[in-house]
């Protein structure tokens, strides 16, 4: 239970984009998507370690809250990381990227740490999105980019774990107000009571027990 | 495919080996019916279990319906109730899986009628109650996605499911609201959203049930909670001057923001019920008590009410302070009037902001006891009145909705919480008590004389302000008056502006009202109008303290005032307007001061324009910017945008000044309806483009080698035009055209030698403007031929780089009217000068014709250089030709125009027209001459002497107006058809300045403006004759082409002949 930080994410892009499978596939990695099953939740945590320090992510996913401005305002800010996701084998959740982008850097606070996703790379026999593509998009806007695969779960544990270190980079160069817990990080209770054997959290137990892989 | 499992390793045997199936759901089963005690020892075998369930149900309800049966038919749900129900240890773990099974369950159903029987029994009722351990913020996570997920299920079908019309029980929504106030902001947002969800759904005893028992709790303690963060914000406002803390102020005011709009979003699903309900809350427990209280004046601090008292003891008066009142939580007025401003921007329920204007601009004292109810009524047939006050709810929003599943007569709620702080005292004796207190405070440390005349006037000022009867809407306006500053004033003028652009309130009401209150001898709206002019007279002062902002909002506020009501003149008074282009000059004689020779002025004022014309006004936006709150303050280190500060040094005191001229300068022409035609400098539509075809026969050609930094080498031929840096390739077809590769201004051209290699040259072009600060255009390494081609091309690279920018600094000194540059007097003239102008013109029509000669006979002095061939495109070039052509030809066929013309403009039939293509003509050539020779021409006509005779009417020949810089263009160019035009074409555009100052000059506006409207009709007239002319001959290639060709043959014929003029 006890961490030095946590980092509060959220997911956003088009629906059918594999959002809350990627987030199961990281916090839960004991739900391995079997041929057409896909599996998703839209709430997770779980505990990495980045320079010695535990470190607790939490995302939310966002999915089914679009329909009411007040509540797409709000929830941007109180991220500090997002993943902007699309879907390598649809074109026209590349093509909306630009509308979520905007709606992000509109509302959330500018320290946050965007990475652009795109996912089901396993499906490369239907790409109809060419890695280059979201290379250059990323390039252009200054995100991080990453194609994964919610499926075989390439590239998943990297993509929520380099969107972490950089916004730690960030605090460290002290760019993030970690005081400010509206900037989507909070400072754990470092000598709040631990039950080592018994993380809280569903995600970090299913880390440490999964003997899947 | 199924690895093995190294949890199920272990002494459970018979487990089946398809993990998907059947069989497998069965197996669990058995797991759990042997587990139904949580302990230390089978605690990670149930959350495996769990899971496994999670996943075979998915797969069946995609599959194999007998998973859903045999899952349904062993209740299994009910084993999840009894062991989420037990305490013993660790029971969060098993409670955070069970609870992301539920949630993957709920998710990822697909099978509505798998839907139905999961949600049949009452299970997840029961789920939904159970008391969590909330404190486990991952718990707390996943129970609140839970809901939120089940909300999204709710449909007019469903909701029997949810919701039981006969117990009046709605877990759903009753336990997600109480943690509306939850310190983790997503769970906020699920809250919120779980809620407009329920709100959604058509049902109108579920809505019943909401507006009964639980709007009155919910929504009182939703507005007590926003006004406990209000409270917060004020206190970060008032200790926060030094803007050091803006990190949370600015996250304040987003959280309030967040509230706003939530409120605003219950309001839009157009409830009627629960909105009255919420209206009322809103109104009578936020707005009224601490908002509208707040524009009241401050009483004295509690120590010196005592004072007061004990010296109106003194003095024999009774006064009677209200205690109790001055302790009624109240934030600055700043604060108030900002609040008051978002409300109108982001609420547009109609009775709420109807309401709330009219307490606003009718409401007086009286309001803190009644509320809005004259409004309310008319909107509402039956209300529940809530009595105004802010103060906390009796019951928490829990023990309320604990209540309401007990037997509790829900009706009651609306007056039974009402503990709100009530004002008590009648209205006026409140107003009266105010004034008294008011003057008490200025009667300390004053004689005896003093006190027994303040007593007199206090009596009189008493009066006063009885009769006051809007003391708000009065601490709106006072609110304008920014002589020290315009931190009131701006958020004032937010608020003005928001309340007129809510479309919640009926324009035509709010006209009314403003319009028919008076203050005195005058309407509000007169008054509002005069402290904009106010405001606006200010900003163009020197040093005024006035922030952009500020001016543009009251510049947008004085149009939409003044707006027409039909198609009537505009609502304002010769007097008011003779104001506004007062301000207008003044801002221009202070923009003057700044006009410098330095290459920074020439950007700072191009780019102002641009950002001028980038950046819309947008209130809304501007409200998001908490910095607006805190006292206005000079440094940019602040972050703050440069529009919303005051300046800081020097450059960015020319930015404002610039910023403020545009601005009164784009007001004017409103009110004349005139059209920019002067700005920006640069008219892009004569400007050569990429990929254009030139006709560059007779041209002044360079060819080099361009290197690029990459190394890679380009054959080019280097033009320089008079704006442009052009580098051409030649042309397939046509011998001696060539192809544009690269244009760049040549305002931004950097040149540097190459120590090493004479034959070199390293050439930048930049991006232009100031502020952005981005990569070259072009950076690149010229090689040529030799060591003198090399030496030409660097002198007319820096030539035609001061040149361009002397040119432009020429259209700005024209454009403020900088003495010296021009002829001044003009405009003293101009100013008392009416010009004739048809039908509304009044008076002195002749006399246009005095002066507007003497414009040509500056042009006639022998020697001056002066535009002349392209006159008739002068005024409509860039929006007439703008369609077809968009090079060279242009400025050929325009040369070749003007020759076509010039018999005509002696017939007579043009004759207007003609004055004003000579008007136009006081031409380039910056120098010593020139501004002599303006001085000279300034004399006579500031002492009066202007007549017709000193110009000569008919024009003369034109081919013996020489422009200078054409003259020495076309030496430079060695005659070639572009060489004459394109300069030209140019640089008239400065004069024609000329005909708009004038006219925004001169002491009746709408007059001049027809001139002007005349001239270019004219023009136009001119222009399209010319046009018809044209024969378009060559057929075989593209229209585009074809007329360039075209005006390219007769052009280079016009200036072939020039040309011979020049030499001789």
């Amino acid at each position: 239970m006890s961490y030095a930080y946590l980092f509060k994410y959220i997911i956003i892009g088009d629906t059918g984009v594999g959002k809350s499978c990627l987030l199961l596939q990281f916090t839960d990695k004991r739900f391995q998507p079997v041929h057409d099953l896909t599996i998703g939740v839209e709430f997770g945590a779980r505990m990495i370690t980045i320079d010695g320090k535990q470190i607790k992510l939490q995302i939310w996913d966002t999915a089914g809250q679009e329909a009411f401005r007040s509540i797409t305002r709000s929830y941007y800010r109180g991220a500090a990381g997002a993943l902007l996701v699309y879907d390598i084998t649809r074109r026209e959740t590349f093509n909306h990227l630009t509308t979520w982008l905007e709606d992000a850097r509109q509302h959330s606070n500018s320290n946050m740490v965007i990475m652009l996703i795109g996912n089901k790379s396993d499906l490369d026999s239907r790409r109809e999105v060419k890695k280059e593509e979201g290379e250059a998009f990323a390039r252009e806007h200054g995100l991080v980019f990453m194609e994964t695969s919610a499926r075989t779960a390439a590239n998943v544990e990297e993509a929520f774990i380099n969107t972490a270190k950089e916004i730690y980079e960030k605090i460290q160069e002290g760019v993030f107000d970690i005081n400010n817990e509206a900037n989507g990080i909070k400072i754990g209770q470092q000598h709040s009571p631990t039950n080592p054997s018994l993380p809280g959290s569903g995600g970090a137990a299913g880390a440490a027990n999964s003997g899947c892989c | 495919m199924f690895r093995s499992r190294s949890w199920f390793g272990g002494p459970w045997g018979g487990r089946p080996k398809n993990r998907l199936s059947l069989d497998h759901l069965k197996y669990l089963y058995s797991i759990l019916e042997k587990n139904t005690t949580v302990s230390e020892s089978n605690r990670g075998l149930l959350v495996e279990s769990l899971r496994c369930i999670a996943e075979i149900l998915i797969w069946g309800d995609q599959h194999d319906s007998l998973v859903f049966d045999f899952f349904l038919e062993k209740n299994m749900l009910s084993y999840f109730l009894h062991i989420m129900r037990q305490k013993s240890g660790g029971s969060s773990f098993v409670c955070v899986q069970l609870l992301q099974t539920l949630n993957i369950l709920f998710e990822n159903i697909r099978n509505e009628t798998s839907l139905y029987y999961l949600l049949s029994n009452n299970h997840v009722n029961s789920i939904m109650v159970h008391k969590f351990d909330f404190s486990d913020e991952d718990v707390m996570g996943y129970y609140i996605l839970f809901l939120k997920t089940l909300s999204l299920k709710l449909n007019t079908h469903t909701i029997h499911f949810f919701y039981n019309e006969h117990t009046n029980d709605f877990p759903l929504y009753t336990e997600a609201i109480k943690f509306f106030n939850h310190p983790e902001s997503m769970v906020r947002i699920a809250v919120r959203t779980i809620s407009l969800n329920v709100y959604k759904v058509q049902n109108s005893s579920m809505l019943r049930f909401i507006r009964d028992k639980t709007a009155a709790p919910y929504f009182s303690n939703l507005v007590w909670f926003i006004g406990k963060h209000i409270l917060e914000l004020d206190t970060c406002v008032r200790t926060d001057i030094d803007h050091q803390s803006n990190q949370k102020l600015s996250n304040l005011v987003a959280e309030h923001l967040d509230h706003l709009h939530y409120l605003s979003d219950i309001l839009l699903l157009d409830i009627k019920d629960l909105n009255a309900v919420l209206t009322e809350h809103l109104l009578h427990k936020l707005f009224v008590p601490l908002y509208i209280f707040s524009l009241t004046p401050t009483p004295p601090p509690p120590s010196l009410a005592l004072v007061t008292q004990n010296l109106a003891a003194v003095l024999n008066r009774n006064v009677d302070i209200d205690i109790q009142e001055m302790h009624n939580p109240r934030v600055s007025s700043i604060v108030a009037l900002y609040l008051l401003s978002l409300v109108f921007l982001v609420v547009s329920h109609a009775p709420l902001v109807h309401a709330l204007a009219w307490v606003i601009l009718n409401g007086d004292h009286g309001v803190f006891k009644d509320g809005a109810a004259e409004i309310l009524n008319s909107y509402v047939e039956h209300r529940e009145v809530v009595v105004p006050g802010f103060g906390e709810p009796n019951e928490s929003l829990e023990q309320a909705l604990d209540t309401v599943t007990g037997q509790c007569s829900a009706s009651s709620y609306a007056l039974s919480e009402d503990s709100g702080v009530e004002s008590s005292s009648p209205a006026t004796t409140e107003v009266e008590t105010q004034a008294e207190v008011d003057a008490a405070k200025k009667l300390r440390n004053i004689t005896d004389e003093e006190k027994e005349l303040l007593q007199k006037t206090s009596g009189s000022g008493k009066a006063d302000f009885g009769e006051l009867a809007k003391p708000f809407l009065d601490t709106v306006l006072h609110a304008l008056e920014c002589t020290e500053n315009d931190y009131l004033a701006l958020l004032s003028l937010c608020l003005i502006y928001a309340m007129s652009h809510n479309r919640g309130i009926k324009n035509e009401w709010f006209e009314q009202v403003l319009s028919k209150s008076t203050r005195g001898s005058f309407s509000y709206k007169t008054a509002i109008i005069e402290h904009l002019l106010n405001i606006i007279t200010q900003s163009s002062q020197p040093s005024c303290r006035i922030r952009l902002i500020t001016v543009e909002i009251a510049l947008e506020l004085l149009v939409t005032f003044t707006k027409p009501s039909s198609d009537e003149a505009r609502c304002i008074t010769t007097g008011q307007q003779d104001l506004l282009f007062s301000a207008r000059n003044q801002s221009m004689l202070v923009l003057r001061n700044f006009y410098k020779s330095e290459d920074i002025f020439l950007d700072l004022f191009e780019d102002e324009y641009n950002e001028m014309k980038k950046a819309q006004l947008n209130v809304e936006f501007l409200c998001m910017d908490s910095t607006i709150l805190l006292p206005p303050t000079g440094t940019p280190l602040t972050g703050i945008n440069f529009t919303r500060r005051l300046p800081c040094g020097e450059v960015e005191k020319a930015r404002r000044a610039i910023r403020v001229y545009f601005l009164l300068r784009r007001t004017c022409q409103k009110f004349l309806n005139e059209r920019e035609s002067l700005l920006p400098l640069t008219n892009v539509v004569t400007l050569v483009q990429v990929d254009n075809t030139l006709d560059l026969n007779n041209s002044d050609l360079i060819a080099c080698t361009v290197v690029a930094k990459d190394n890679s080498k380009q054959r080019r031929f280097l033009v320089i035009d008079a704006l442009q840096l052009i580098l051409v390739e030649p042309d397939a077809k046509l011998l001696g055209w060539g192809v544009a590769k690269f244009v760049g201004f040549l305002q931004d051209v950097e040149v540097q030698g190459d120590k090493d290699d004479s034959r070199c040259l390293h050439i930048t072009v930049h991006r232009g403007g100031v502020t952005h600060n981005r990569t070259p255009l072009l950076s690149a390494k010229f090689l040529f031929d030799d060591h003198i081609r090399c030496m030409a091309a660097k002198q007319r690279l820096t030539k035609g780089r001061s040149k361009a920018r002397q040119k432009k600094m020429y259209q700005i000194a024209q454009l403020i009217e900088i003495p010296g540059q021009m002829d001044s007097p003009v405009y003293a003239v101009g100013g008392t000068t009416a010009v004739p102008s048809g039908s509304s013109s009044s008076g002195s029509s002749s006399r246009s014709g005095h002066h507007r000669p003497i414009f040509s006979t500056a042009n006639r002095v022998p020697g001056f250089a002066a535009v002349l061939r392209s006159n008739n495109s002068a005024g409509v070039s860039r929006t007439q030709m703008a369609q077809n052509r968009s090079i060279e030809g242009i400025r050929n066929e325009s040369a070749g125009r003007s020759r076509r013309r010039s018999p005509n403009t002696s017939s007579g039939t043009t004759l207007r027209s003609d004055h004003l293509d000579r008007d136009r003509s006081p031409s380039v050539s910056v120098g010593s001459h020139s501004s002599s020779q303006s001085r000279e021409n300034s004399q006579p006509r500031s002492s009066g002497n202007r007549s017709r005779e000193s110009s000569p009417r008919l024009p003369r020949p034109r081919s013996e107006e020489i422009p200078m810089e054409d003259f020495q263009h076309s030496r430079n160019n060695s005659p070639h058809s572009r060489g004459n035009g394109s300069p030209a074409s140019r640089s008239h555009t400065p004069s024609r300045v000329l005909q708009y100052e004038i006219s925004v000059h001169s002491g009746s506006p709408r007059e001049p403006s027809l001139v002007a409207s005349n001239a270019l009709l004219s023009q136009l007239n001119s222009v399209s004759l010319a046009r018809e002319v044209l024969p378009v001959q060559s057929s075989e290639e593209t229209s585009f082409i074809g007329t360039d060709a075209t005006d390219g043959g007769r052009g280079s014929d016009s200036s072939r002949r020039k040309g011979a003029i020049e030499t001789v």
